[in-house]
């Protein structure tokens, strides 16, 4: 499907700044479970956003039994619709060691982009979603994000990838 | 005597070995095969190296029976059950579509040139009819694989309007020649009465054909070698019966081929190698021929009209019947514009253009020439950016399965059996642990040149040969066990869609979860069922279900025709309006209110 391609990256842009902050991303996260990781991710998502922990854990667990969101390549971008959530959130996590996540190459997921967005945010919900699913389908900014700790360098790598992915 | 024989063999197998290497050339560079035939009987003919042939009745009779063989073979290959899927929206196209297509030429023609209002619906008959061969040789060149709908609507239609447009022609060609101007009225009747004459008298004899083709194969149990010249000619048999009596000769032979090949014919494979080579030698004939008796030094005075005429024909008169023919049946935009496209005209277009050569018509010369250049043009402009735009369109599955080696045998006498062979490639399935079902157990391993057999060859390894017997119904799932992994290319991800959603689970979650906009009752079913409900009970792999925001993709499916695996994609395909959206809603204004279908699919990114 490669028509329009450049013109769609005009369009939602590859940049995921507006989505995350540097203090949502976990960049060296040490979890043993699918069922852990998004516990913690959870935690994180609520710290930020000042829901409670159990409804964006509920919500986001509500998600994964439509199908996994792990969609390949060690990446899944797990997402759901909160009422109380003011703006389209995401948390980013970076895994120590890879864990089990019912994906559909069956490979471990060590990178994981939580979406959080507010009840009838519609199409800008599924457009960010597109939008990580790009960023992370780019084989060099996910290899770049995988070789560091650094919490603000992965949110530059996030948020700047037209360069790397124009090549 | 015998100087001439020689010399005409010499030149005649010279030119079908000129092409036939030139077929490797067109492998490689995907050039249109048939352009090439095309252009070394130009370059041989009158014009370029002097062959002189200009005898228009053995252009004709060649050409016919060409198509004729050509047609059987088409026929023989299409599977039932594609016409169920296919069948109306291509029979559409192939009648109503074949006729609107020549009358929006006709009136063009009539303007651009200086022929009567007869003569331009005469050429515009003639180039009315699409020539699929050229069409699925470049698909094939260039490993494509088409989404299996198109693919069906495409092959059925090319192999059917054949008969329309020669129906057609030959219909306006008497007509012309008796010299009166009849009314309006009077020929419209005398069409559609001769219409319903010619098919179904070509449709009884080809029925019965190819009925009584099957059984005389299945009694008489010829010599192996025997049966397919056999089969060959029985089928030119019913051609010539049926256009004997009246009928439509090219229809009887398609028909003929479509009964015999999905009647469990014996040795049915042999039949389809034996007609699949005579098919290209078919195809080579015929354009060497035409090639040959065109004239290219009387082209250029009319050079500029005619091409004019082909681009009117790839863009206005095909489009719109098109896109006329197939409203009814609500088809994707994106799989209108490509069937829009693959208009090819070839080979049949400039056999009918001699048909007004062999009446004698005063503008005879000119409707071929201008025939011939329109084809050109056809070949040039839509041969050789079919394949990509088959992939800008969204319309190729991508492979998810690497080759297999495998040889079938078809084993003498049984019914329902074959004997099947591959070979245990790394990372393939049955390697990574998948057992093997008990119907399938190999009768005969081959490993390191020894032969094993049941159980002594313990666990398969890589590279062993596997002999196995099996139903022939089971071989798909068979294929699917040997073959090899592929890694999924980025863009072929996308095509799946990047998330997963389970069949299984209850549509009102998937409601819940992306607002898609599901009625009440479809909310009850399963994702599974809604997609079949939407799809009107049939689906097929990586058919698109588009519901507003998201996209459903059928990913997998098991051997029963049950969905197993669906992706979720969030950017649908929005492909881009077949023509510019002014004149799609000039043409809107003109036919009427239309009912959105083909608007809200248009791009908003276009």
């Amino acid at each position: 499907m490669g028509f329009g391609r450049s013109g769609r990256e005009r369009i939602l842009g590859m940049d995921l700044s507006d989505l995350i902050e540097v203090q949502a991303i976990m960049p060296a996260l040490k979890a043993n479970s699918k069922k852990q990781l998004l516990q913690l991710l959870a935690e994180r998502a609520a710290a930020i956003t000042g829901l409670p922990e159990r409804e964006v854990f509920d919500t986001i667990l509500q998600r994964e039994r439509l199908g996994s969101t792990g969609v390949g390549n060690g990446i899944a971008i797990p997402h759901g619709k909160l009422p109380g959530v003011k703006s389209i959130t995401g948390v980013f996590a970076r895994l120590e060691t890879p864990v089990e996540f019912e994906s559909l190459d069956d490979q471990p997921v060590d990178l994981v982009f939580l979406l959080l967005a507010p009840e009838g945010a519609g199409a800008d919900h599924l457009k960010a979603l597109s939008r990580i699913a790009r960023v992370l389908r780019d084989p060099d900014t996910v290899a770049k994000i995988r070789g560091t700790r650094d919490a603000a360098a992965i949110h530059a790598l996030l948020s700047d990838t037209q360069t790397s992915h124009a090549a | 005597m015998d100087q001439a024989i020689y010399l005409a063999t010499l030149v005649g197998t010279a030119l079908v070995l000129a092409a036939a290497f030139s077929s490797l050339i067109a492998f490689r560079f995907g050039a249109p095969l048939l352009l090439l035939f095309l252009a070394i009987g130009l370059a041989t003919g009158q014009d370029g190296l002097g062959i002189q042939f200009d005898n228009a009745p053995v252009a004709y009779f060649v050409g016919s029976l060409a198509l004729a063989v050509i047609l059987f073979d088409s026929g023989f290959g299409t599977p039932v059950n594609v016409l169920r899927q296919a069948g109306l929206p291509a029979l559409t196209l192939a009648t109503v579509g074949v006729a609107i297509t020549a009358v929006v030429f006709g009136v063009a023609a009539h303007y651009l040139t200086h022929f009567s209002w007869l003569e331009s619906f005469l050429l515009g008959a003639t180039v009315a009819s699409t020539d699929a061969a050229a069409v699925f040789f470049l698909l094939r060149a260039g490993n494509i694989n088409l989404r299996e709908r198109v693919r069906s609507t495409l092959e059925i239609e090319s192999g059917s309007n054949d008969p329309i447009a020669i129906f057609l022609t030959l219909t306006l060609v008497e007509i012309i020649a008796i010299g009166v101007n009849p009314e309006a009225q009077l020929l419209f009747t005398d069409l559609v009465v001769g219409f319903f004459v010619t098919m179904g008298l070509g449709a009884a004899v080809g029925m019965l054909g190819g009925f009584a083709i099957a059984r005389l194969v299945d009694w008489l149990n010829l010599d192996r070698g025997l049966t397919p010249i056999f089969v060959l000619t029985l089928s030119l048999l019913v051609f010539a019966a049926a256009g004997a009596i009246g009928g439509s000769g090219f229809l009887a032979v398609y028909l003929a081929g479509m009964v015999a090949g999905n009647s469990d014919i014996r040795g049915a494979a042999a039949l389809k190698r034996f007609q699949g080579g005579m098919s290209w030698l078919a195809q080579i004939i015929m354009f060497l021929v035409l090639g040959l008796f065109a004239t290219p030094s009387q082209f250029p005075g009319l050079l500029l009209g005619a091409i004019t005429l082909g681009l009117f024909l790839i863009f206005i008169a095909r489009p719109l019947a098109v896109w006329l023919c197939l409203k009814p049946f609500r088809l994707p935009s994106a799989e209108v514009a490509f069937i829009s496209w693959v208009g090819l005209r070839g080979a049949v277009s400039i056999l009918l253009a001699i048909t007004p050569l062999l009446a004698g018509l005063e503008h005879g010369r000119l409707i071929f020439n201008t025939a011939f250049i329109i084809v050109l043009v056809s070949l040039f402009v839509q041969g050789w950016t079919v394949g990509p735009l088959a992939r800008r369109l969204g319309l190729i599955v991508p492979h998810r399965a690497g080759p297999i080696e495998k040889v079938e045998l078809e084993l003498p006498g049984s019914a329902h059996h074959e004997l099947l062979s591959y070979r245990v490639v790394p990372g393939s399935p049955v390697l990574r642990g998948e057992r093997l079902p008990r119907w399938a157990r190999p009768s005969l391993v081959v490993r390191n040149g020894g032969s094993m057999k049941f159980p002594d060859f313990g666990k398969l390894m890589a590279g062993d040969r596997v002999y196995i017997f099996v139903h022939d119904r089971y071989p798909a799932l068979l294929d699917r066990l040997f073959t090899s992994r592929v890694d999924v290319d980025p863009e072929d991800a996308e095509f799946f869609g990047a998330f997963a959603v389970d069949p299984d689970r209850p549509a009102s979650d998937l409601e819940a979860a992306y607002e898609p906009g599901l009625t009440e009752a479809e909310q009850k079913m399963t994702i599974g069922e809604l997609f079949l409900s939407r799809f009107g009970g049939h689906v097929e792999y990586a058919d698109r279900l588009n519901l507003g925001p998201i996209e459903l993709i059928v990913r997998d499916m098991d051997e029963k025709g049950k969905i197993t695996a669906i992706g979720l994609s969030f950017e649908p395909t929005q492909p881009q309006p077949l023509v510019p959206e002014n004149l799609r809603e000039r043409l809107r204004a003109l036919f009427g209110r239309g009912d959105g279908t083909m608007s809200s699919r248009v791009s908003d990114e276009a």
